[in-house]
């Protein structure tokens, strides 16, 4: 697979780069949204617009907003988003913004959304930077979704709020609890570690090299960093 | 310099585009989601009155209603839902009252309260199913639930309250007074000499036709309830004699009465030169005519359930009673107690140690008992049958 090709841009950021279960970001929206099907999807959804239009605009921005201010601008930016996104979901979709409460807002601090503001789009053309924004939009559902199920199912006997009639009589309250929540996250990302037989970036390796956005990066050691791909 | 300028103008500018951004969103979702709420409040309101389609929040600043009501929807169909917040055991009890148009309860609803969960919590549930269908001739006949009496009192006060206003808004008038401030008005009614300063007399003779005397405190005469089911207040001038008009033999009863009592005159007996008498008894008196005038310490909640008194206050309840010289009470009265308040407390209630009057050793425990406070009633019955123990000393004469 070619690097940087628009389909390995988008793939990038479902598996390999998987921003939760691989880059271990936003897990405070990651734990607290993912006792629910619905809520997690919902959850996911929302930051995935947030997501691409944080990338799309600041991708477009990128020659004119200066160095030194960046980052206000980055936050500016998503919190705008963030805030438009709050209030569609608060009038169309009044039961989900019920559901998701606070952590809705709190997009606006959720580090994957400034992350690949400041790792990819400020450095990437528009197309590919609305790409990145569905790759870990999408990525970032995704894995929220998965950890959703366990917990759901197990913990409340239900999916997306469905009973399931089966399982009724053998809910496993502790995996809708934050502990249970922390236990699925952990045993996903060894999951994913050993399923990847440790080609996943290694945290442990603080140069550019481990640095799992390496690839894309405009810095000049990006030439040393091992890829993979 | 050039620069930081730039630095200055991006960041303005995209602050200034996202403002935009945010308010034209805003144009656009504020109203469905104040429509969204409207809707959420109505569903709310449809529990109550489910047959109210759509409700219309009432202007009810013109009107004089009962002091829990905060608020009242109109519904499409002619009923109303009341918003109460009332004080069960605890304050802070908020409910909704639906009532269709004919004047029944549809339906009502706890929305906040601090009750205890197990206790008045699960009686307002049981309650909010009773009080169903009742209008404002049989909202007054529901009983309140054992061992949750305040509760079930408050959220039937509420109903009641919630039934005053839909006839109050419809242009009808109620009493809202309490029944302290309608005895307050029919006394002052009766003399308004007196200013309102009434006393209670407290019985020591025996009278007949006449429930009740109350003296002014100003002196100014007194008034006599001789018929509490019609509530006949005759008052009498500061020389005694009777000023409301009435029947000539209710006048000469009344008359007969307060001469009766107002030539009282009462010895205090030296409680030492009798054996036998209980340590609860504090103080006796003895009138001209020979009946005994008591005060006695009752046991309260106990500590064991045994003859103690309160373990929280450390008090007894006292009480003072007159009894004739054949064993019968004259009159009965709780001068102070520190039961649990809102359970035992109520011994402090007429309604309760009026149930003693004109009782004997053979009758006096027919009475109503406290709801919730076996033990307090009890203790109040023993001290009651004390007082025939002390009488029957005081009588047999055994000096020693």
């Amino acid at each position: 697979m070619k690097k940087n090709s628009n389909l390995s841009i988008v793939l990038n950021g479902i598996i390999k780069e998987n921003p939760t279960l691989v880059l271990i970001l936003g897990t405070c929206p990651t734990l607290a949204t993912t006792t629910n099907v619905f809520g997690a999807f919902g959850m996911g959804i929302a930051t995935l617009m947030v997501l691409i239009c944080s990338n799309v605009l600041i991708s477009l921005l990128r020659r004119v907003i200066p160095d030194n201010v960046r980052i206000p601008c980055y936050i500016v930016i998503i919190a705008g988003f963030v805030t438009v996104v709050q209030m569609l979901i608060h009038a169309y979709l009044p039961d989900l913004y019920e559901m998701l409460g606070v952590y809705l807002a709190l997009i606006v601090v959720n580090c994957i959304i400034l992350g690949r503001a400041e790792m990819f789009a400020s450095k990437n053309p528009v197309g590919k930077s609305a790409l990145d924004g569905l790759g870990m939009g999408i990525g970032f559902t995704f894995a929220l979704c998965v950890i959703a199920t366990i917990r759901e199912v197990l913990g409340a006997a239900s999916f997306a709020g469905i009973a399931i009639p089966f399982l009724e009589n053998f809910k496993i309250e502790f995996f809708v609890k934050a502990p249970g929540g922390m236990v699925v996250y952990g045993l996903l990302i060894a999951l994913i570690g050993a399923l990847t037989n440790g080609k996943a970036p290694k945290k442990k390796e603080f140069s550019c090299a481990g640095c799992p956005s390496a690839g894309h990066c405009g810095n000049a050691c990006t030439a040393n960093g091992k890829e993979n791909a | 310099m050039k620069k930081s300028v730039k630095s200055i103008v991006v960041l303005v500018s995209i602050c200034a585009v996202v403002s935009v951004l945010l308010a034209l969103t805003n144009a656009v979702t504020a109203p469905i989601i104040t429509q969204n709420e409207e809707k959420s409040a109505n569903a709310a309101l449809l529990e109550v009155l489910p047959d109210g389609g759509s409700f219309e929040k009432a202007d009810i600043t013109a009107y004089t209603l009962p002091a829990t009501v905060t608020d009242v929807y109109l519904s499409e169909n002619g009923g109303h839902v009341v918003k109460l917040n009332t004080t069960g055991y605890s304050s802070g009890m908020v409910l909704m009252c639906g009532i269709n148009p004919d004047g029944t309860v549809s339906g009502t609803k706890l929305i906040a309260s601090q009750e205890t969960p197990s206790i008045g919590g699960a009686a307002a549930e049981t309650y909010a199913a009773a009080v169903i269908g009742v209008d404002v001739s049989t909202a007054e006949a529901l009983d309140t639930i054992s061992g949750a009496t305040k509760t079930t009192a408050a959220y039937k006060n509420a109903v009641r309250d919630a039934l005053n206003t839909v006839i109050i808004l419809g242009g009808g008038s109620v009493d809202l007074r309490t029944e302290e401030e309608i005895l307050a008005d029919a006394l002052n009614e009766a003399l308004p000499a007196a200013n309102g300063a009434f006393t209670k007399h407290f019985f020591v003779e025996v009278t007949e036709g006449v429930d009740a005397i109350y003296f002014a405190d100003n002196g100014a005469g007194a008034v006599c309830v001789v018929d509490t089911v019609d509530g006949q207040f005759i008052a009498l001038d500061d020389s005694y004699t009777v000023i409301t008009a009435c029947d000539d033999t209710v006048a000469v009863a009344v008359k007969t009465a307060v001469d009766t009592v107002r030539a009282t005159t009462t010895t205090a007996l030296d409680l030492t030169a009798y054996a036998g008498l209980p340590e609860h008894l504090v103080k006796a008196e003895k009138t001209a005519s020979g009946n005994y005038v008591m005060e006695i310490k009752a046991a309260g909640y106990g500590i064991t359930g045994g003859d103690e008194y309160h373990p929280a206050s450390g008090e007894y309840i006292m009480i003072r009673v007159s009894v004739t010289p054949d064993g019968r009470v004259i009159d009965c009265l709780t001068l102070s107690e520190e039961e649990t308040d809102g359970i035992g407390s109520a011994c402090a209630d007429e309604t309760f140690y009026g149930q003693f009057d004109g009782k004997t050793e053979e009758t006096y425990q027919n009475i109503d008992a406290i709801s919730g406070a076996t033990l307090t009633t009890d203790g109040y019955k023993k001290a009651i049958l004390r007082a025939f123990a002390c009488v029957k000393i005081f009588e047999g004469g055994n000096p020693s």
